[in-house]
């Protein structure tokens, strides 16, 4: 088997707290390979954002303290800031949540859509101007030379979104990032940003990590999913696969909680029982357990492994490693 | 290349005519925004003005002394001395006989330079200390702050009096010790302002595509402090004139035979009740200077923070 484009093994950030170093990532492992698709979900605080800032080393004011990101054959946990610098924005680029505020308001749209050239390839403004312009365009800002002239404030937010995006293309790094491109804007705007995002893909052949708490854009946008829960990777696999038969209870939970179209109307709608659990304290054996339908007595024991379950699930489950099908209780 | 085009769900803008035409207001920033409110202002841009005035007559005030007052700054005329305004001497003349008009207008040089010295250093100092500090934080915000906090509590007029004994103060000495007392707020402000602006998205959107820590803090953070540096600086500068005049009048500030507004009112008190003018004309002065000086910082304040006028 060849290399992975980009590996993350038992990468581990921790924030220093008055309680205590708060583990927000502890020992997610994945890979991705060029071209693919990747879904990380998870509710807030599951640890998604800080992996992805992790990987661009942005996780200030976490910790790295331990884990590997190969990239290109280099570890990025150890690279040099200077050799940072050269990734990011060119090897790996990253959009985030609000594009309302992502950029920045004292400058024209088009001079911050070429600041990685301007950064990475050393063009003058000139050239990167219209190379953004050019790449404006190409995420279906209409009118991008004159639009490129405007303040991002003149801007609506799904334009903003794809101002970023522009942003992050004109490098074309194999590796794009999106940390909940979607959740700031409206039902019709995500759509198209989520096209482009698969356009992009498609036609950049990049590799794109997509963070998003949105099972459905995990469904219609990845081949394959990461499922976190406080801090760590509890199932991962095959987008269908995870979703036709989730391996973890979290999982399965999740996809039970979202109401369907041919629902009754009057059942009331599944939510998952308790509290996500604080990353200070957390529960003894698999974090889940206390909230999981099918605990058994060594949940609350041991801490279960992420362990091939069936054909291309891995899953970090005691039950459903011994065997047991995830069923409606 | 082709476009990128959003498959199934219509693009809203696409149906439209392209923007292209006239029809749409320029792209105004927010600093062509700030200058026509500005510009709107009519009696700040009057304060503008007056200001202007007397800054392009100290400039100039070799040429005024040549063409108008015929004088010489420093030069004596013992036997003219105590002149009421009239004719040669439009604004009278001193103890020594030397012409006042012309003094006021060399007085001017000093006390506008001092004043524009001190603004630009206290500014340079307080924005380079605030922006370390808020932007690296921990140790260095604190060793930073402490710093601040120490020049804070020393008495300025105790300072003054100390830094004029150690050096004889001339104009860049001057503003040196006055802006060692001023950069401690400026340093604040911008301390506090960087630490909002740092933790917006753009700033960490900024670092995600490999900018160095000093291209954040020149070309990200920096831009969005100015308004506040630009309105600090403005209201600042009538304190620094009334700092600037009184040093120069309890002997502190600039010395004589140097024409300044402060030290021709060092004298002229003593001849108040036979030689009034003295005492008028440089005291005019410097009241419209700092009146103008108030109210064109008002205005700009105005301009570059129009929330602030409504609240207030």
């Amino acid at each position: 088997m060849t290399q992975p484009l980009l590996e993350v093994s038992d990468l581990r950030t921790v924030f220093a707290t008055k309680e205590g170093d708060v583990k927000a990532v502890d020992g997610v492992s994945f890979h991705i390979e060029a071209g693919e698709t990747l879904g990380i979900v998870g509710e807030s605080g599951s640890g998604k954002s800080v992996t992805a800032l992790s990987l661009m080393r942005l996780q200030r004011p976490g910790r790295i303290i331990g884990g590997k990101v190969m990239f290109k054959g280099r570890d990025l946990a150890k690279a040099s800031e200077a050799e940072m610098r050269e990734i990011r924005g060119q090897e790996i680029a990253m959009i985030f949540q609000d594009p309302m505020t992502s950029l920045n308001p004292v400058f024209r749209t088009g001079w911050q859509v070429s600041e990685p050239l301007f950064l990475h390839q050393g063009m003058n403004k000139a050239k990167a101007m219209a190379a953004a312009v050019g790449f404006l365009g190409k995420v279906g800002i209409p009118a991008p030379a004159t639009r490129a002239r405007d303040y991002p404030h003149q801007y609506s937010g799904g334009m903003r979104q794809r101002a970023m995006i522009a942003m992050g293309l004109t490098t074309a790094p194999p590796v794009l990032i999106a940390d909940e491109p979607t959740t700031a804007l409206d039902v019709t705007i995500q759509a198209q940003i989520l096209d482009l995002l698969r356009n992009v893909n498609r036609e950049f052949g990049t590799a794109t990590i997509l963070i998003t708490h949105n099972l459905g854009v995990v469904a219609g946008m990845c081949e394959r999913v990461m499922v976190m829960y406080a801090g760590k990777v509890v199932e991962s696999g095959p987008t269908r696969d995870v979703f036709a038969h989730p391996k973890h209870p979290y999982t399965w939970s999740l996809l039970r909680s979202i109401p369907r179209l041919d629902d009754d109307v009057h059942e009331p709608l599944q939510a998952i029982d308790g509290l996500p659990p604080s990353l200070v304290d957390l529960p003894k054996g698999c974090a889940f357990h206390p909230r999981c339908p099918f605990q058994v007595d060594r949940c609350s024991r041991d801490l279960p492994p992420l362990n091939l379950v069936g054909e291309t699930q891995l899953a970090a489950c005691w039950v459903t490693q011994s065997g047991t099908e995830l069923k409606r209780v | 290349m082709a476009v990128i085009h959003p498959t199934g769900v219509p693009e809203p803008d696409q149906g439209r005519a392209p923007f292209e035409g006239d029809s749409r207001r320029p792209a105004q920033s927010y600093w062509n925004e700030s200058w026509e409110r500005l510009r709107a202002n009519r009696i700040g841009v009057a304060a503008g003005v007056v200001i202007l005035i007397l800054a392009l007559i100290a400039i100039a005030a070799p040429l005024f002394s040549q063409l108008l007052t015929h004088f010489d700054p420093t030069r004596q005329h013992l036997v003219d001395n105590f002149r009421p305004p009239g004719h040669p001497y439009l604004l009278g003349t001193d103890e020594l006989g030397r012409d006042t008009l012309t003094r006021l207008i060399y007085g001017g040089r000093v006390t506008l330079g001092v004043a524009a010295l001190t603004v630009a250093l206290s500014l340079t100092v307080g924005t380079t200390v605030g922006l370390l500090a808020g932007y690296y934080g921990r140790w260095i915000d604190d060793i930073l702050m402490r710093i601040v906090d120490v020049f804070l509590a020393i008495p300025a007029i105790f300072l003054f009096i100390l830094m004029s004994i150690l050096f004889r103060p001339n104009a860049i000495t001057l503003a040196a010790i006055i802006a060692s007392v001023g950069w401690g707020g400026v340093a604040r402000l911008v301390r506090g302002e960087v630490l909002s602006v740092k933790q917006r998205d753009f700033i960490l959107a900024a670092r995600s595509i490999g900018a160095r820590d000093l291209r954040l803090i020149i070309f990200h953070m920096l831009p969005n402090v100015l308004p506040v540096l630009i309105v600090a600086a403005s209201l600042g500068v009538g304190q620094i004139i009334l700092i600037e005049a009184a040093l120069d009048f309890l002997g502190l500030g600039i010395q004589p035979p140097t024409a300044s507004w402060g030290n021709m009112l060092t004298n002229a008190e003593s001849y108040f009740f036979h030689s009034s003018w003295l005492v008028v004309f440089p005291g005019i002065t410097i009241f419209v200077t700092v009146l103008a000086s108030n109210i064109f910082g008002n205005a700009v304040r105005d301009a570059f923070d129009p929330r602030l006028k409504q609240t207030a």
